[in-house]
């Protein structure tokens, strides 16, 4: 580790914009995870493969059909909520509605199944070759000292917009409040004439759906391929955890974090050794606060 | 009802009875003689994989199925045993024999901190906490190839011959043997630890900790207890496992998540809490995978769907089979 | 009649019946008071009128109509109200949330939920001034107000309570049967489950004791206001 380096103010700053960006796939991947868990209790672990099947899409609709790259996140999203509300309909709610003790292990050992279906079922039909998109915009800015390509802003604002999107909505809209109701008191909202099982199943959707577009969006980084899903289903329960689980706007702030960490750690240490960092980080909020670093709610018992 | 009093057997002799014996001599010689007459690479290769894995699956059992504790980054702890045995032979010498103890050791070391460490957890917490340590141990192993040549892979010897018996590369048979002990060695001692006082303490804290507490057990104590003996067991079997195989990479495939589901698969599939039905379903899922290999990946699919089809309708898996075939 | 139970038997299991034959009316304007032992079946009851467990036998109608295996939403559309067991608001979200929540079924009818907005913030004007605040913030008496108010939001014929005062400190145990006999000025059928006999007896108009899943007695509350220790005695 050099110490000019380190205290080298550009350098310093253009790794911070770049643990952005990063932090900005990683807050996008978390989110659906996290909506999905808070709702629910679920962890999916095939979540990797719902983004697997959002870098498929991107690659139909932008290369094979040549359309913009906004056209093949608008698919991923509306090609993975449908696909997500027939897993939850189909798999999940079995579960559910069943609701015995442990419940949600089982869940989580279903959604292990999915993912080994899925990836294996991918392999089968598309083969275990590549397919990415080099650059989905060419050129690049510079902010100052510091330049940055048009292909990672682009990343960090659509990023940014989805999650803006997805706050409003369930801030706002009625299906929002809904959710956010069966979340807090599934029971009391039932009674007051949610169909709480409409609401699990379109969350579960939502959730996919956005990771789905996470895939779509980050095709330049992780092309499509059947196991592509692996790092980012990581990166993403450990943005959930830090954020503590189920809380969206701490999933986001997580993933900041944990862009930046890496950044930094990638720039000074070997690499590889970001994902020890990253397993470590999160080993330590489940030892001190398994609530999450940014939730101070203790409501729900590890 | 005759009131004559009939001494009481002990309790383990009053289960022994004919059947019983019939069904235990029977499957003693399946396991020992078929790959003996088969005289075929192809069957013994397939018995060792099913062997080792039943008994990976059932040490898996011991903490999801009795402990209620799910260790979703168990290859980690396979890795870690793996390497333990295979680094000392490498860089200091150790004989592999003694290595596979230490590689015991080592995970029954690792598996008491992660007890520790992950005291408070339980359910899907405990499963994220044990599957980003499985993952911190595989890299890294990843990350230091200085000593563990990382990705390249390291070339770990053959056991060294014990008692006249060879155990160079080409000699399965006994390698089979060999397992063959260790395995019953492993499995009975864990179905007479089931049956004590610490079985019972582990149901109990299946079942429900906080009532668990209220009767005076502790369940962190127990819970140690759970961690640090499977992961001992798990270790030294990682130990034959690597000299078995010849070489270790810190591949994903080979102590990463996939390998952890497939030992959970053959778990689940076998029954929770039976210990005996992993290595039924280890022989089933093992020997399907590798007697229909040019399925290739659908063989996984299948397997997938299984693990689906279990958790929905079939929750105690095959020993729900049981009354019925056996 | 503005509801009726006749007959019902229901249970969780088929071996276990926990109400048997239970019969029972509620009038307009009036509080009809369930009361009785632990495990006498008062919560199941309410359970099945609200559709939540299905009867083996009987009928309960609302309104002359049988209203058996409604969905909750179709109850509210049938002006059925339930106020459940234990703490219900949404702490995390704001008291004006938490009423529109309770304006669920109304859907899109812009209109009838401001009506209904105004009515509720009318009548309960200290809701009005925390509007924006999260219902998790308010005081326990505040929070029960609340899930009374939103009960109202679909301007319900019935409403049914299942122990309002369960879990208050005494003090503000007052002001929940102050807020019903208000709800009951305005004209609403209300049943509720009791644990707090005497509490509820302040305010009840008609009274059932239920024990073992059986009609023991009833009547007009002032006729059990001097049976009431004798009562109370049979359940020990």
């Amino acid at each position: 580790m050099d110490l000019d380096l380190l205290l080298n103010p550009i350098i310093l700053s253009e790794i911070l914009l770049q643990g952005m960006v990063r932090g900005s796939m990683y807050a996008l991947m978390g989110c659906g995870l996290s909506l999905i868990f808070g709702l629910m209790g679920v962890k999916n672990f095939s979540h990797g493969e719902f983004f697997m099947l959002g870098t498929y899409m991107m690659y139909f609709v932008a290369v094979m059909m040549d359309m913009p790259f906004l056209a093949g996140i608008f698919a991923a999203a509306v090609v993975l909520f449908i696909f997500g509300m027939l897993v939850e309909r189909s798999l999940i709610a079995t579960l559910r509605k069943r609701a015995g003790r442990d419940w949600l292990l089982d869940a989580f050992v279903l959604t292990i199944g999915m993912m080994v279906v899925m990836q294996n079922l991918a392999l089968l039909i598309f083969g275990s070759r590549r397919r990415g998109i080099a650059r989905l915009v060419e050129g690049s800015v510079d902010i100052g000292p510091i330049s940055i390509t048009l292909e990672r802003l682009t990343i960090l604002l659509v990023a940014v917009l989805v999650v803006i999107v997805l706050w409003a909505f369930i801030k706002y809209t009625r299906t929002g409040k809904a959710i956010r109701a069966t979340g807090q008191d599934p029971d009391a909202a039932q009674t007051l004439g949610i169909d709480v099982n409409r609401v699990y199943t379109y969350t579960f959707g939502i959730g996919a759906a956005l990771a789905g577009i996470a895939g779509g969006l980050l095709i330049s980084i992780f092309p499509a391929y059947p196991t592509v899903g692996f790092q980012p289903v990581i990166k993403s329960i450990a943005v959930v955890i830090l954020g503590g689980l189920g809380n969206v706007p701490g999933a986001i702030a997580a993933g900041l974090l944990l862009g930046v960490i890496e950044a930094y750690s990638l720039f000074f240490f070997a690499a590889g050794w970001q994902n020890v960092i990253t397993a470590i980080l999160v080993v330590l909020v489940l030892m001190v606060r398994p609530y999450g670093l940014f939730s101070s709610a203790k409501g729900e018992r590890p | 009802m005759s009131a004559v009093a009939y001494p009481e057997k002990p309790a383990f002799l009053r289960e022994v009875t004919f059947w019983r014996v019939v069904k235990v001599l029977i499957l003693l010689g399946f396991l020992i003689f078929v790959p003996f007459y088969s005289d075929s690479r192809f069957i013994t290769t397939v018995f060792i994989s099913a062997v080792m894995f039943g008994v990976f699956a059932a040490i898996y059992d011991l903490m999801i199925g009795y402990g209620g504790l799910i260790n979703f980054g168990y290859a980690g702890f396979i890795a870690a045993g793996a390497y333990t045995s295979a680094l000392a032979w490498f860089h200091f010498g150790i004989s592999p024999w003694i290595g596979m103890f230490l590689g015991g050791v080592m995970c029954a070391v690792l598996g008491f901190l992660l007890g520790v460490i992950s005291l408070r957890l339980r359910g899907l917490y405990l499963a994220l906490m044990t599957f980003f340590v499985g993952e911190a141990i595989r890299f890294s192993i990843a990350n230091t190839p200085e000593y563990t040549r990382g990705m390249l892979g390291l070339s770990v010897a053959p056991l060294p011959d014990l008692f006249g018996i060879s155990f160079a590369r080409g000699e399965l048979l006994n390698y089979y043997y060999l397992l063959l002990v260790m395995g019953a060695a492993i499995m009975i001692f864990m179905t007479v630890l089931v049956r004590s006082k610490f079985g019972l303490a582990f149901k109990a804290m299946r079942e429900d900790q906080l009532a668990t507490e209220s009767l005076g057990i502790s369940t962190t104590r127990y819970k140690l207890y759970n961690f640090t003996i499977a992961s001992f067991l798990t270790g030294i079997l990682a130990g034959f496992y690597a000299h078995y195989l010849g070489i270790l990479s810190p591949t994903p495939e080979e102590f990463g998540v996939p390998k952890t589901v497939q030992i959970l698969t053959i778990t689940y599939v076998g029954g929770r809490g039976t210990l005996w039905g992993s290595l039924f379903s280890g022989f089933l899922l093992i020997g399907f995978q590798e007697y229909f290999r040019a399925l290739g990946a659908w063989r996984l699919v299948m397997f997938g769907a299984l693990l689906i089809f279990v958790m929905l309708y079939a929750r105690r898996g095959l020993a729900g089979l049981k009354k019925y075939v056996w | 009649m503005t509801l009726e139970v006749e007959g019902v038997t229901a249970g969780y299991t088929r071996e276990v019946p926990i109400l048997q034959g239970v019969d029972l009316t509620a009038q307009q304007g009036l509080v009809t008071v369930i009361i009785g032992p632990n495990g006498a079946g008062k919560s199941t009851l309410l359970k099945v009128i609200y559709g939540y467990l299905e009867p083996r036998a009987g009928d309960v109608r609302h309104f002359g109509k049988s209203i058996i295996g409604l969905e909750p939403k179709d109850m509210l559309n049938e002006g059925i109200a339930y106020l459940i067991q234990g703490h219900s608001v949404f702490p995390k979200m704001t008291v004006h949330e938490n009423l529109e929540l309770g304006a669920w079924t109304l859907g899109g009818d812009r209109a009838a939920v401001q009506a209904a907005f105004e009515e509720v913030y009318d009548h309960y004007p200290r809701l009005k001034e925390k509007r924006s605040q999260l219902a998790g913030v308010l005081s326990g008496g505040e929070q029960r107000m609340l899930e009374l108010a939103r009960l109202t939001m679909t301007s319900p014929r019935t409403i049914l309570l299942d122990e309002p005062s369960v879990g208050l400190m005494p003090k503000l145990v007052d002001t929940v049967y102050d807020e019903i006999a208000r709800l009951k000025e305005k004209k609403y059928t209300i049943l509720m489950v009791d644990q707090n006999v005497k509490k509820s007896m302040e305010i009840a108009d008609y009274v059932y004791v239920l024990q073992l899943g059986q009609n023991r007695h009833d009547g007009p509350q002032q006729d059990f206001i001097e049976r009431l220790p004798e009562i109370i005695r049979e359940w020990i």
